[in-house]
């Protein structure tokens, strides 16, 4: 039992994912403690995303276990993954678009509560947290994709879990809502969620992430604190080479 | 969707029900009548395919065959095995369900559109042969007929009821009363928390298996519920007509018909299959004086109702507001 509890709430064991003959994952491990904030970095195609799926059950890894609170969860579908705990919004948003914007976060709701009034009082509530309660009615198709990116963090907070995968949120969401997400972020670990994150936005990693891994072509390139990561020389040449690549 | 009824909504269901259940006391011309339970049993057929379809967003063009499960599998338990129509109905609405399921099986795990349509289409079609070729039992194309009727009873008020051709508004009610238990069954499903699940998986598979629903399940029901439904439909529509034929039954242009139905009324909401079947069933018997260019009128007429009101008849209201608050705007 002391083993379990000491255990980190999420170990990604030596996973590869390959898509034909494309390795989006080679040979990856990361463990995520309890209550702790992870940044995951890399370039276009460093295969986060892909590593977000497999954590979350959408891609069976090739090769390679998962474990959630000391459990072997590789085989279980998406669902399954939900209710024991793994919450997680998409990169390409995908709200249920002719539901309105509580009826989504209703479905993530959905197993906590008895009655329709209650269920829908709560994910209000959410709505309200992510700054949407100004679109309770509607239609999730009417949203911009900053708002669909915070309905999709209020439906995944919804489900009550105890890990949370967010890819992207920032992106397309305008400046001067992201200090409210950085809060959000911050209050939602307060009350013990554990936080992989994936982000472009150097302000809101150093704002939020107690460590950061940066990958490359499917593999962990750097790890360490977000200002250890941002200032390592490898990490500093692949962006210059990537930013000279642009100039020409 | 998932709030109390309006007002508005409640009135005009109470309404609907009250004009139908009235209807046989302005007139029980026997025309009428057959026309109003076809009618009926085209709208819960339609409305089942609305669940799968316009609910649950799986595409399926074969649920003739649960028609036919249904209508040869209740006529012949009557026939074979002597039971009552009353019990073989129920008995072929579960016969058609549990074909359902076992087809339900391969179809959840294919996320291709095109190919979960042509596979059910696919089975409908291998339904229909086997009915067809069966003729130790069914009597293949020469038609069953000889199917038993229901037998009658005795009422408190209304005195003896008895199902026979002649007297056609016994019929009307039963059917009545198999639409109303239907909508029932398909609104209480849908207003739920289960109907959340399958609107969001409609929306969005992905994004509902992230957020815990159980897809598989979730389709199996929905395919197995709706498959039900349809065969009940097809078993009453055998002891009925009390006879059968496999093209009558399990032909592609029923589904068709149905389907239009469907989209006419307004796909993805409660009335419009109904309201798509009352509008094209009466539409087809009032062409019938055009004789051969019955079926051009009726097609010209489809497609000017799918063409204006792309979202179905049943949203002609919100489009006029839309229009009267458009000029509105043009006018201030
Ligand atoms: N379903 C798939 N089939 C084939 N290849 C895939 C699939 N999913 C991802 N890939 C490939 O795997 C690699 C990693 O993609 P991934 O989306 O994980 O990158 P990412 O780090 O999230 O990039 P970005 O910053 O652009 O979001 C890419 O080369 C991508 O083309
Ligand atoms: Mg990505």
């Amino acid at each position: 039992m002391t083993n379990v509890a000491s255990a980190p709430l999420l170990q990604v064991d030596a996973i590869t994912m390959r898509f034909g003959g494309i390795v989006a994952i080679d040979n990856l491990s990361l463990d995520v403690k309890q209550g702790q904030i992870l940044a995951l970095m890399g370039p276009n195609g460093a295969g986060k995303t892909t590593t977000f799926h497999v954590i979350a059950g959408v891609h069976k890894p090739t090769l390679g276990r998962i474990l959630f609170q000391g459990q072997d969860i590789t085989g279980m579908r998406p669902d399954g993954r939900c209710r024991a705990g793994v919450a997680r919004t998409f990169q390409i948003t995908q709200p249920f678009e002719q539901l309105s914007v509580t009826e989504n976060i209703m479905v993530g709701a959905r197993p906590f509560y008895h009655s329709m009034a209650e269920l829908r009082r709560a994910s209000e509530a959410f709505a309200d947290q992510v700054g949407l309660s100004d679109k309770l009615n509607v239609p999730a198709k009417g949203l911009s994709t900053g708002q669909r990116k915070r309905l999709e963090l209020a439906r995944a907070m919804a489900t009550r879990p105890r890990l949370l995968l967010m890819d992207e949120v920032t992106g397309g969401v305008d400046m001067k809502s992201i200090p409210g997400l950085i809060d959000l972020v911050k209050s939602l670990r307060k009350d013990g969620l554990t936080i992989v994150l994936i982000e472009h936005n150097m302000k809101v990693i150093n704002d939020l992430a107690d460590e950061a891994i940066f990958m490359n072509r499917g593999a962990r390139m750097v790890s360490g604190t977000p200002n250890q990561v941002a200032t390592d020389p490898s990490v500093v040449e692949l962006y210059l080479g990537e930013a000279k690549a642009d100039v020409h | 969707m998932f709030r109390p009824f309006t007002a508005q909504a409640l009135v005009g269901m109470v309404a609907a029900l009250a004009a139908m259940l009235l209807l046989p006391l302005v007139s029980t011309d026997p025309y009428l009548m057959h026309v109003m339970v076809l009618v009926m049993i085209f709208g819960i057929f339609a409305s089942a395919w609305n669940l799968v379809t316009g609910f649950a967003g799986l595409k399926t063009f074969g649920h003739h065959a649960f028609f036919g499960l249904g209508a040869y599998g209740s006529a012949l338990m009557a026939i074979h095995l002597g039971l009552s129509p009353w019990l073989t109905l129920w008995l072929g609405g579960l016969l058609a369900g549990a074909a359902g399921l076992l087809i339900g099986t391969p179809i959840l795990r294919i996320r291709s559109m095109p190919h979960v349509a042509i596979v059910t289409l696919g089975f409908a079609e291998i339904v229909r042969i086997c009915i067809a070729n069966l003729s130790g039992l069914t009597r293949g194309e020469m038609g069953l007929w000889g199917i038993p009727q229901f037998q009658g009873f005795t009422l408190p008020v209304v005195g003896k009821v008895s199902f026979t051709p002649a007297d056609k508004v016994s019929f009307y009610y039963l059917a009545l009363a198999l639409t109303v238990l239907t909508l029932f069954v398909i609104v209480r499903l849908m207003r739920s928390k289960t109907g959340l699940a399958i609107l969001a998986m409609r929306d969005g598979e992905d994004a509902a298996e992230s957020l815990g629903v159980n897809l598989t399940r979730l389709k199996l029901l929905v395919f197995g519920l709706s498959a039900f439904i349809v065969g009940i439909a097809g078993g009453f529509y055998a002891h009925y007509l009390s006879i059968l034929t496999p093209h009558s039954v399990v032909g592609v242009d029923l589904m068709i018909s149905i389907i239009a139905m469907v989209l006419v009324g307004g796909l993805g909401t409660f009335s419009g299959p109904l309201v798509g079947a009352l509008v094209l069933t009466v539409l087809i018997e009032a062409l019938r004086d055009l004789e051969n260019y019955r079926l051009l009128g009726y097609g010209l007429l489809i497609v000017l109702i799918v063409m204006f009101l792309p979202r179905g008849i049943v949203t002609l209201r919100e489009r006029l507001s839309f229009r009267q608050q458009e000029q509105a705007n043009h006018g201030s």
